[in-house]
């Protein structure tokens, strides 16, 4: 599912915007989520402040959170978590939080890539390529339970 | 937010439930494209629900279950 910004958008500045944006250059770099340590070494900024930047994108809808720690959950389209939809992009093997996501990868990484998921029906694997924007297997369905005006309701459920 | 092989195992899967929004892959891919595309570009700036209506609406994705709100 993808980012919606929703949220508490009220809260979040350019200086919020621009640690979202390190946040995700560290995630690419590192091939997971960063930690708050991690994030604070790669921004110069304290570790309070990390915390306190990532609730704002939390509540924004930038990025998710498992609290009350914090760690990232989400920084959509990656996931931070092991899930059933599995990207191998850019070198590197990736957790997408959904099919949406997974395509997602490959597009915020511009690269082309395979992904693999099981049909949540009968279990069979779905492997498929992406090249250039484009999947292989074009017979698939891609189906969405909630109406996209509640996506944001509960995140992880989506 | 699955991929599946066909219609049938879409409605053996929903069990009763009420089905939510169908679309091919290839229009998914379209959609994961628009949608986030934009994500690592150093000038990233987040959507305005209207953005990411237009998105929708765009790939044809109308009716109330695209509707953001």
């Amino acid at each position: 599912m993808g980012e919606v910004f929703g949220g508490d958008t009220a809260a979040v500045d350019q200086a919020d915007i621009e640690f979202r944006n390190a946040t995700y250059a560290l995630f690419v770099e590192l091939g997971r989520a960063p930690t708050v340590k991690e994030a604070a070494g790669f921004t110069g900024a304290a570790q309070g402040e990390v915390e306190e930047g990532w609730r704002r994108l939390h509540e924004a809808h930038a990025l998710v959170l498992d609290l009350p720690e914090p760690a990232i959950r989400m920084a959509n389209p990656f996931s931070a978590v092991p899930t059933s939809f599995r990207v191998n992009a850019a070198g590197r093997d990736w957790y997408a939080n959904c099919a949406w996501d997974a395509f997602g990868v490959c597009a915020v990484l511009g690269a082309d890539g395979r992904i693999e998921t099981n049909c949540p029906d009968c279990g069979e694997e779905i492997r498929l390529e992406v090249r250039r924007s484009r999947p292989d297997d074009e017979s698939l369905l891609f189906h969405c339970l909630v109406p996209a005006a509640h996506w944001w309701d509960d995140i992880v459920f989506t | 937010m699955n991929l599946f092989r066909s219609e049938e195992h879409i409605e053996r899967w929903l069990d009763g439930r009420a089905p939510g929004g169908t679309i091919p892959v290839t229009k998914l891919a379209e959609l994961a494209e628009e949608w986030w595309g934009d994500r690592l570009a150093p000038d990233w700036r987040p959507h305005t629900f209207e953005q990411n209506q237009a998105i929708l609406d765009r790939l044809g994705l109308t009716g109330g279950f695209w509707r953001l709100r």
